[in-house]
């Protein structure tokens, strides 16, 4: 099947399609013998004329990416044919939510409760209340905020 | 193009192909008249063969929803041609890794005044339909052991098999054991191929022993669930509408995002890079 001025093994799309691996095969560096279920998957969701268009029209150095963003969606296709890799969207998105959610509450009971540190320890104090004292407040985290009024 | 006897104008889908609109059309109820560019997307990704191929392996009362999932891949596909679905995948895990960072960020906080004042109470008020919340206040009570109840609610996320990579150095490999070591608190990701009979799609977290989920039982489970998704997310509008205002929104977005997914794309890409990636955060509105 390789062409005698192409010593090496066919890629696995042409062993597939049952042709001539060529030197400048588009798929020949992104599907290695070695993986043929890889282009097959890829073959039966999308076809080879059309991965073979995509490629061509994006840059040489985001290929690979492109095909095993491709690969990925037909495995996911052929797991789930309804849904494909969307019902994995789906799913994180509401994890996403339900995330900022809790964040949300957990950051609004965090506020409560220094707010009512605040109130117990104010009426005893007279320089001021421990909270005031910034040796005791706790480091600053990531994206976490909220005010701090010493006031 | 007009069906036959009737005043109706052709499918998008024949309309395309240049060919007569039957009432026997399969792709007519799917691609109204004027969804030309739904469908040329559509078509250029999978083709009318293979769309029609997997439609007739799929249940008709599901093929409503299969055609909106083909059409939502398709479209994602136009706007981002590098990686489609899989940069929204990974902005998702981003957000979910930040969420979950800010998170504990905060329980540390209650954590501390816990310390603090050990007579006071922490009330955690959280909504009985959380789970989290649950687990957050136990966590925050036995000292910030707070993934430890996450097993409950951890995302099925979509991981591919190492064998698509062909030296491990696939910007979209997702081996996020090598990058533990700087929060201590990553979802290690698995993906099995079900041919060898192992779980479709396994997430396992670092920090305890979870049960494998697989996201054929998820996908199951929430078809229902599933459904609301694409009302927020149908971007049908877009295409219709005039195609330069379509390029100047989707170049804007597609920017915003191809900035964050050039920090996974290419390359020997991992997990840091991935958390050093600046991810707009505007993007979600975009979808």
């Amino acid at each position: 099947m390789a062409s005698s001025s192409h010593p090496s093994a066919p890629c696995a799309a042409c062993k597939f399609l049952r042709r001539k691996c060529i030197q400048g095969c588009v798929f020949s560096p992104y599907f290695p013998p070695e993986d043929p279920t890889k282009f097959a998957n890829v073959h039966k969701i999308f076809g080879a004329s059309n991965v073979s268009k995509l490629l061509n029209e994006i840059a040489p150095h985001q290929r690979e990416d492109a095909v095993n963003s491709l690969a990925y969606e037909a495995e996911a296709r052929l797991k789930d044919p309804v849904y494909g890799c969307v019902g994995a969207i789906s799913v994180l998105q509401r994890q996403v939510l339900r995330l900022q959610k809790e964040l949300d509450a957990t950051n609004a009971d965090l506020i409560r409760f220094s707010s009512n540190q605040n109130t117990l320890m104010t009426p005893s104090s007279s320089s001021g209340s421990s909270l005031q004292n910034p040796h005791v407040l706790p480091p600053h985290y990531g994206n976490y905020s909220w005010n701090y009024n010493p006031n | 193009m007009t069906l036959k006897g009737g005043t109706s104008q052709a499918c998008a889908a024949c309309k395309y192909q240049r060919k007569r609109c039957t009432p026997e059309c399969a792709l007519a109820p799917h691609f109204r008249p004027e969804h030309t560019e739904i469908f040329k997307n559509a078509h250029k990704l999978f083709g009318v063969r293979k769309i029609l191929r997997i439609l007739e392996k799929i249940d008709p009362s599901q093929k409503t929803e299969a055609m909106r999932s083909i059409i939502y891949q398709a479209n994602m596909r136009d706007r981002f041609p590098v990686h489609g679905c899989l940069g929204e995948i990974y902005h998702l895990q981003y957000q979910i890794r930040q969420a979950e960072k800010e998170l504990y960020a905060v329980l540390s906080h209650l954590h501390f005044y816990k310390q603090q004042s050990p007579q006071q109470e922490i009330t955690i008020d959280s909504s009985p339909e959380s789970q989290l919340g649950m687990g957050l206040q136990q966590s925050a009570a036995n000292g910030l052991t707070l993934f430890q109840h996450q097993q409950q609610f951890l995302p099925v996320a979509p991981f591919f098999d190492q064998s698509y990579n062909n030296n491990n150095h696939s910007g979209i490999h997702f081996d996020s054991m090598s990058n533990t070591g700087n929060d201590g608190m990553w979802l290690q990701q698995t993906y099995c191929n079900q041919n060898d009979g192992k779980t479709l799609v396994a997430l396992q977290s670092q920090l305890l022993n979870t049960q494998p989920w697989t996201i054929q039982e998820e996908v199951t489970h929430d078809y229902d669930e599933i459904y609301p998704f694409f009302d927020t997310i149908d971007d049908t509008q877009s295409y219709i509408d005039s195609k330069d205002a379509n390029e100047s929104s989707s170049e804007s977005s597609l920017k915003e995002t191809t900035q964050s997914v050039q920090h996974v794309a290419g390359n020997k890409l991992k997990r840091a890079e991935l958390q050093l990636g600046i991810v707009s955060e505007d993007y979600q509105a975009t979808v």
